[in-house]
């Protein structure tokens, strides 16, 4: 029963905090160009209007063009179950394994990319290959840095990772660990479309990849699919600061107020870790496409040096 | 009567001897079919005496299969075979007679010197049959390499087999009757494939010396 | 009543497909009828086969035996042997034979009054035949009879469309890689009975020494690895499995290429014993360049049945990778490791058999509508052929990896089995695990995309010719064949202890533990630790969210947005007005991307001839992209050029033509053998 719970909990958090984090990044970015930019809640009300129009369909699309979204929004959220936003709350044998959240996100990305190409537009078809290619580059460093982290803690579920790193004082203290977690931060920003690796905020046809998959999308189908996009991004956030900045052994309190003030340090560190993301977005600018793998390659370095650092060297 | 294999297996050497200073292919011929009879007198002499000591008949069957086949059967269809094709007068080896027998005379002693160690045949002291036997088929084969017309190949192809069936016979009392009539079998279809193509050499050459078929080569 | 005991199931089964080829034979004139008798009683045989199999499998004893047949000569025996480790193989090799025969009814339609349909039937039965043999036979030579006997006739249907001059080529690579592999395994026999005295693959290898042990190894693992078509003797697989028809291709593909994996299982781990860390450590490194090269040159490609061909080596990799593992655990005696990764391994050799079988059936459905299987050619046909399209693209996502297909379960108990493997000490192996785990990853990821190329290119969007235009649904029968299989997928994928509990014998018996016992719940999943509780995943339970979420989702829509309302429109062209189907991605634009990133692999080339004064407006433009077959030209091509020169010099100082020279050739080997035997 309380499994059930916890899953709702955990649900309803990650959607409601998800668009947030996309409006934290914006603004943010608008404030580091003196602009006022638009309000914080602004992805919420474009989703809301997105829902109540009616949708347009391309004649030559098929039935796998209007399922897509649905299976992108869902395995996006079911990722996000297997990720605890609080590893408080998450009950004891919590079942989230960390290669299947990656797998799952997978589910996703398979039928988005089978979507651009459902419409027969050139656009489509560019997004879907980029996107090909980017995740076949990111996947290594994905699931080396994973692994070695479920080294670290000596499970592969999502929970138990979590649990290790909170009986550690300062995980960022140790060399494996600040490697992971650059190598991460590089898979985050590749995996969610951001500046350097695509921007998010154009419709130009030689830099967009994942806008360019979701051209023809309108009404509730576009809206599920930028809601599972944010869900994503916020699933890898989660990931990233409740490994590597736990700080929910120091929370003494039980009941309610557990409850509340871990949910509060968690949005802290979210906030915290989209201001970074932000800050490089404003700081860089987008790679040449043919520049992407050197960042894979850099990331997939990082993972592989921390595991070298971890269990090569360091023993 | 105890050393008559010995002395058989001999004068079965010897025809190989006659035959390798033989000339003429009609004498080759002949040569064969007077070693081919030696071979079914001794395969006589051993059925006899088998069906004697084991009542098995076995033996003498081959005695008379060889008689029918090789002395009479083969000869003749070679004596045809040649008698068809065009007749010239061609020199027929590459060395002169002497020196040939000289070297079967090499190979005898070489047998004699590795047939001596091989296990289970001589057991200790050297059965000369068997190294007569064995000496017969290298002859053979060494034959066929020294003529160069067409019937001459046949020949030796026959005294190797002949060779091979002696050792048989002499080292352990004759091969099983099945394999026996096997390889009867297998020699009557390769006399007769090569006396057709003996035919058709000469069409093709107007001559049956095999030397020529280097025009064939690509 | 004992009448169906495995054995008298099994008797049934090979005597029916002995049946089945004759009756094709005898009903050579009749075409229809030929074809559906032949395939029908293929299709008895094939059900007696499973259960039979299933049976041995799940009660049966250490082994049983079906036949046993005494030639004249003493060292023979034609024994055919079932133990657990051939039940497994022959159950893949029934299921798929009972769908391929299913789908062959409709399939086979196509060549009725234009071939020989008796002789393909002949062929096909008797194909399948010998790989039941194969699987089942008990004696050294005895295996290798048949394992020749499947390379022949084999052969025989790769080139069945003869006539065409590039299937001709396809077959004579594939007899001669073929045979190059069979060679080495005729020499391994040999060693084995020089040093054993037995051609008994029961008996024992006690006697042979630990140095010959390590050519053994090595004569097997080429050997059996050219039948597998692990890189680099892949060569002709790419070649020989498209030029087959396409029942044949989903045999070869699905479960011919698995022989040798029965054959290392069989003869490495089961006769040898695994001893040395380096074997399992060359099977691991053999299988993540198989794994990666062979998804990397299956994206590339246009061709559908190529592709699959070229994804079979990257899958046959994925298998070596978890024998390598779990060979590397047996030498370290970590049974609990060797068991999980050979568990795994023997579930994806099992789900290969299903999905690429699906793949490949699904292949010959595109080929019997449209009448070619390149890609540029095809698109739009999810529309025509919607049922094709739902099967191919299960296939798709099964061999994708994808929740809750079989392949993730599969794939997610080899990285398990690597995440065990990896422990503290042993520096270099560690870092060979790390890596094949990024490989499988690489390889995932690629084989992802290749597969929404395959399904996106050829299926969504607009058709790119007229075939693809008019294309129309296959016979259902063909349909049910294929969807057999992808159904199977699905329910292997959502409930994967179903087969790990089916095959707990076999890997007790192969590993000496049960990874049962390490698993937890009903339908869960959990990893190597007894302690670790929590890497437990139940796919259905997975499944269940995704549709929970789904059927919410849409709840929640139809409250805050209403009705759902749609308005069917064109493409955005842009303004352009002129969008057709020449305007789509291409599948060669499509993997253009890695192809520029991956260059070293392809050593892609291009061309671009333009006619016309100005290169902005020109009067027409010839684009030409090729790539390179790296292996055939920088590996195979100098070792030809090699032999062909060499053997141009030689040709005429050892081959004269005259017959004398023969002769001599033979006169001195005789006395040097005579010579040899007396210094000997």
């Amino acid at each position: 029963m309380s499994n059930i719970l916890y899953f709702m909990m955990q649900f309803i958090t990650i959607l409601l905090i998800a668009p947030l984090v996309n409006g934290i990044i914006g603004k943010v970015k608008a404030l580091t160009q003196k602009r006022r930019g638009a309000p914080l809640l602004q992805m919420y009300f474009d989703l809301y209007k997105q829902c109540r129009k009616s949708a347009v369909v391309s004649e030559t699309s098929s039935w796998i063009f209007k399922a897509a979204p649905y299976i992108v929004f869902s395995s996006a959220a079911a990722a996000a179950l297997l990720v605890p936003a609080t590893t408080l709350l998450a009950p004891e044998g919590f079942a989230g394994d960390i290669i299947l959240m990656v797998y799952l996100l997978a589910l996703g990305r398979f039928f988005m990319t089978l979507a651009g190409l459902d419409t027969g537009s050139t656009f489509g078809g560019m997004g879907s290959s980029r996107e090909a290619m980017i995740s076949s580059l990111m996947e290594p460093s994905i699931l080396v840095s994973v692994f070695t982290l479920g080294l670290v803690a000596g499970t592969t579920s999502v929970f138990g990772i979590m649990h290790a790193m909170n009986r550690l004082a300062v995980p960022l203290a140790q060399p494996v660990f600040i490697l992971i977690a650059l190598s991460i931060l590089i898979i985050i920003i590749a995996e969610t479309s951001r500046i350097p690796v695509d921007d998010p905020a154009t419709h130009l046809e030689l830099t967009m990849v994942h806008e360019a998959m979701i051209l023809e999308y309108s009404g509730r189908h576009l809206a599920l699919m930028e809601l599972g996009a944010s869900i994503k991004q916020l699933v890898f956030i989660t990931l990233l600061v409740n490994i590597f900045l736990p700080l929910d052994q120091f929370i003494t309190l039980t009941g309610v107020a557990a409850i509340a003030v871990s949910l509060l340090l968690y949005l802290i560190k979210v906030v915290f870790v989209a201001v970074i993301i932000a800050i490089i977005e404003v700081g860089t600018v987008k790679f040449r496409f043919f520049s992407v793998p050197n960042l894979a390659a850099l990331s997939f370095i990082l993972a592989f040096i921390g595991f070298l650092q971890y269990f090569v060297l360091g023993r | 009567m105890e050393g008559y294999n010995e002395i058989l297996s001999v004068l079965i050497l010897l025809t190989s001897f006659v035959l390798m200073a033989n000339k003429r292919v009609k004498s080759y011929i002949r040569t064969f079919r007077l070693q081919s009879a030696l071979i079914a007198l001794t395969a006589g002499i051993m059925g006899i005496r088998s069906v004697i000591n084991e009542g098995s008949y076995d033996v003498l069957v081959i005695c008379i299969i060889i008689v029918v086949l090789k002395v009479i059967y083969i000869p003749n269809l070679l004596h045809k075979t040649f008698a068809s094709v065009e007749y010239k007068v061609e020199k027929d080896f590459y060395f002169n007679i002497p020196l040939l027998i000289l070297i079967c005379c090499g190979l005898v002693v070489f047998t004699y010197f590795s047939i001596s160690r091989v296990a289970g045949i001589s057991e200790g002291e050297i059965n000369s049959a068997v190294v007569n036997s064995v000496s017969l088929v290298l002859i053979g084969l060494f034959f066929m390499i020294c003529r160069k017309k067409a019937i001459g190949q046949i020949v030796g192809f026959l005294v190797i087999e002949n060779g091979l069936f002696v050792t048989a016979m002499f080292s352990t009392n004759g091969m099983p009757f099945i394999v026996d009539m096997g390889i009867f079998i297998d020699i009557i279809t390769a006399v007769l494939i090569m006396g057709i193509i003996v035919f058709k050499i000469n069409d093709e050459f107007d001559s049956i010396d095999i030397n020529k078929l280097k025009n064939l080569r690509g | 009543m004992d009448l169906f005991t495995a054995v008298n199931l099994l008797r049934c089964s090979i005597l029916l497909f002995i049946t089945s080829a004759s009756l094709a034979l005898i009903l050579l004139k009749w075409h229809k009828l030929c074809n559906i008798v032949s395939n029908i009683i293929c299709i008895t045989a094939s059900i007696f086969g499973i259960s039979g199999s299933l049976i041995q499998l799940l009660a049966g004893g250490e082994k049983i035996l079906i036949a046993a047949i005494k030639p004249a000569i003493p060292i023979l025996s034609f024994d055919i042997v079932l133990d657990r480790l051939s039940a497994f193989f022959v159950l893949g090799l029934c299921v798929l034979v009972l769908c391929v025969s299913i789908y062959s009814i409709g399939y086979v339609s196509h060549y009725y009054g234009k071939r020989n349909v008796g002789l393909f039937n002949f062929l096909y039965s008797t194909f399948i035949l010998s790989m039941f043999l194969v699987m089942t036979a008990g004696n050294a030579v005895f295996f290798f009879i048949a394992w020749e006997a499947m390379a022949v006739l084999s052969y025989y249907l790769v080139v069945f469309e003869s006539e065409q001059v590039e299937k001709q080529r396809a077959g004579t690579l594939y007899i001669i890689m073929t045979h190059l592999g069979t060679a080495l395994l005729m020499i391994a026999f040999m060693m084995m009975y020089s040093y054993t005295g037995s051609f008994d693959l029961a008996g024992s290898s006690a006697a042979i020494p630990a140095s010959a042990r390590n050519i053994l190894f090595l004569l097997f693992l080429i050997g059996f690895g050219v039948k597998a078509g692990v890189i680099p003797v892949h060569i002709w697989l790419p070649y020989a499995h498209p030029a087959a028809p396409g029942n044949v291709s989903a045999l070869m593909s699905g479960i011919m290429i698995k022989t040798a994996v029965y054959g290392l299982l069989r003869f490495v781990l089961v006769y040898l014993g695994v001893e040395n860390t380096w074997w399992g450590v060359t099977i691991l490194v053999v299988g993540m360049a198989s794994a990666v090269l062979g998804v990397a040159y299956a994206f590339v490609e246009k061709n559908i049945k190529k592709l699959l061909a070229y994804s079979s080596i990257e899958n046959i990799g994925i298998i070596f990778m978890g024998l390598g593992i779990a060979f590397i655990a047996f030498s370290q005696k970590n049974g609990t490791i060797g068991a999980l990764a050979l568990a795994a391994s023997l579930f994806h050799t099992f789900n290969h058999t299903l999905f690429k079988g699906g793949l490949f059936l699904g292949a010959g459905s595109i080929h019997y509508s449209t009448h070619t299987i390149n890609m540029e050619q095809l698109g739009g046909l999810i529309k025509k052929m919607p049922v094709t399209a739902v099967f191919m693209l299960g296939g798709a996502l099964s061999i994708s990896a994808i929740v809750p297909f079989n392949g993730f379960a599969s794939e997610w108990l080899t990285l398990q089995s690597i995440f065990g493997s990896i422990l503290p000490g042993n520096a270099a192996l560690n870092i060979l695990a790390i890596l094949s785990v990024a490989a499988l990853a690489i390889a995932g990821a690629l084989a992802a995309a290749t597969f929404v190329k395959l399904f996106g290119i050829s299926f969504l969007g607009l058709g790119r010719t007229e075939q693809a235009d008019h294309a129309k649904e296959v016979p259902a029968v063909m349909n049910v064949g294929t969807g057999v299989l992808i159904v199977l997928c699905l329910i292997l994928g959502l409930f994967p202890m179903l087969f790990l509990k089916l095959t707990d014998k076999l890997v007790v018996e192969l590993a000496g533990q049960s990874i049962i016992g390490q698993l937890k719940g009903p339908f869960l999943f959990a990893g190597y630790l007894e302690q670790a509780t929590g890497n437990a995943i139940s796919p259905f339970m997975i499944f269940v969210a995704l549709i929970v979420v789904i059927l919410g989702v849409l709840l929640v829509l139809r409250l805050v947005g209403g009705k759902y309302i749609e308005r069917k429109y064109g493409t955005w062209d842009c303004g352009f007005e002129a969008l057709n189907s020449r305007m789509q991605y291409t599948a060669t634009g499509f993997s253009k991307p890695v192809e520029i990133v991956f260059r070293m692999l392809f050593r892609p080339s291009r061309e671009l001839k333009v006619e016309g004064e100005h290169l902005y407006h020109p009067e027409s433009m010839d684009y030409k992209v090729s790539t390179e077959p790296i292996f055939e030209k920088y590996i195979y091509a100098p070792v030809l050029q090699l032999v062909q020169a060499v053997s141009k010099k030689t040709k005429y100082a050892i081959q004269t033509g005259s017959v004398h020279r023969y002769l001599m050739y033979i006169f001195v080997a005789v006395l040097v053998l005579l010579l040899y035997n007396r210094i000997a």
